[in-house]
């Protein structure tokens, strides 16, 4: 099999631009998606049904279309409006952003719903308030169960930006397609891509496991 | 490597017997060699599905230039990247699809005589400031990734430049400019005419310059020495020869072709 090397040289200052963009999109999803994805989880556990409902759906809706719709969407309908024009990488960051909200929002739900009820209830008893016991005893003690599931998400997360080539920003994907474009060689653009979403996610899977240990008590 | 030879011929082999299970043999009578033709279905009036069955100008022109040469043929839709590899692979023997012959493209493959003639063309919308192709520079244009419209539009703006977006297919970036992410469109003539013919109330308007843009002509495409070549050529020229050609061109692009500008070319 010939593997033009030189190919990737060629493109390799693009790479690194994509590279970085790649980085830039997910450390935003993934930062805006833990915060909205903590208010919705929240949202989602609310007693009141009727305040609960919209949070349902928005994960009802984020979790059950798929994201390449979405992006599409919130590009070419959702963005205009407010900008004026388009915009591929607002639109990116939003789209990431709604969508692992709905996948952390789950699993923040599922992370406060495993600690033990007689946690809630020490707390309250020694004199804490509902949020006070939230944030000092159900949360830290949660949060470190939500790691794993949330190492998970974000792994998926960096490699679904490579969606965001379908409205041109000019990413990691979005280079090694270019280059597909270019040359009709399939294999030396998105496979050098491979390799480089592959560091990228090992790098957080290192990150990840470093603060497990960190939050190990025993 | 190896190991992976194995496997993929055990694979290859698998999956033989699975076809020739499934196909009715005919046994007796003379015997045609049947070419897989692979295609990107998604470029009416060229190539597209209609419920699931690939039709088009490319795929009723294949036909006639087959059977004028004595072959029968499976058409499949793949996308645009995997004809590339297919072909290059060898696991499909030509591609129509109305493929561009471009010195780039003839490194690594081999093309057929031309068989239509094509251009690029800029759409903008009614009023813009943009009147001619030297009129693009400095200006946001979008176009479809790995097509000679992005290298037209290249040539122009420069390599890879910040000012040029390429998606997925010619819609994508006709979206971009109606909302305004985009100055222009370079696309093929036969793509921006049916589109401002069937969308007049859009208010795009199209831009021609025949000197900024080189003409271009479609061709089929085989794998590198290819032996299948030859007869091919014989047979397109026969079909352009015969009027066949001229009757298909009429019935799926409602005009009538330019056949000097293509025999020009043989």
């Amino acid at each position: 099999m010939d593997f033009r090397w030189d190919l990737i040289v060629e493109y390799a200052p693009f790479f690194a631009k994509g590279t970085l963009l790649t980085i830039g999109l997910s450390i935003a999803g993934i930062v805006i998606g833990t915060f909205l994805g903590l208010l919705i989880g929240l949202g989602k556990l609310m007693r009141n049904k009727l305040l609960a409902l919209p949070f349902n759906w928005y994960i009802n809706f984020f979790r059950g279309t798929p994201l390449m719709v979405q992006i599409l969407l919130i590009h070419f309908a959702v963005v205009p409006p407010f900008l004026g024009t388009t915009n591929a990488i607002v639109a990116a960051i939003v789209a990431l952003s709604l969508n692992s909200a709905a996948y952390i929002a789950e699993i923040f739900r599922a992370g406060i719903q495993s600690i033990d009820r007689g946690q809630m209830e020490a707390a309250r008893s020694l004199g804490m308030t509902h949020v006070q016991a939230m944030k000092f005893v159900i949360l830290p003690q949660a949060f470190k169960r939500m790691i794993p599931p949330l190492g998970n998400e974000f792994i998926v997360l960096i490699k679904d930006s490579s969606l965001a080539a379908l409205i041109a920003a000019p990413e990691l994907m979005y280079w090694g397609r270019a280059m597909q474009g270019q040359y009709y060689r399939a294999w030396e653009p998105y496979l050098t891509a491979a390799v480089i979403y592959l560091v990228l996610t090992l790098s957080l899977n290192f990150l990840l496991t470093r603060l497990e240990r960190r939050m190990a008590t025993e | 490597m190896k190991k992976l030879k194995v496997v993929s011929s055990v694979l290859m082999v698998a999956f033989l017997l699975i076809l020739s299970a499934c196909g009715t043999s005919k046994t007796g009578g003379d015997e045609k060699k049947t070419v897989r033709v692979v295609t990107d279905a998604a470029y009416a009036p060229f190539e597209y599905q209609d419920k699931g069955e690939v039709v088009g100008f490319d795929i009723d022109f294949i036909k006639a230039v087959a059977k004028e040469a004595g072959y029968n043929i499976k058409v499949e839709h793949v996308g645009w990247d995997p004809i590339f590899v297919e072909i290059k692979g060898k696991t499909a023997d030509i591609a129509i699809s109305s493929i561009t012959i471009t010195d780039k493209r003839k490194q690594t493959y081999d093309f057929s005589v031309p068989y239509f003639f094509s251009k690029n063309e800029i759409l903008v919308p009614k009023g813009s400031a943009i009147k001619s192709a030297a009129d693009l520079k400095g200006k946001v244009v979008a176009v479809q990734n790995g097509t000679t419209g992005q290298e037209a539009a290249e040539a122009i703006l420069g390599e890879n430049s910040k000012d040029l977006k390429k998606f997925e297919n010619n819609n994508l970036a006709i979206l971009e400019l109606k909302k305004n992410g985009a100055d222009a469109v370079v696309a093929d003539n036969t793509v921006v005419e049916e589109y401002v013919r069937n969308n007049p109330n859009e208010n795009f308007t199209v831009i021609e310059d025949d000197g900024a843009f080189e003409k271009e002509y479609y061709g089929l495409l085989f794998p590198k020495g290819s032996k299948l070549k030859a007869d091919f050529d014989k047979a397109v020229k026969k079909v352009i020869d015969n009027g066949t050609y001229a009757k298909l061109f009429k019935q799926w692009l409602k005009k009538d072709p330019d056949i000097q500008i293509l025999k020009d070319q043989q």
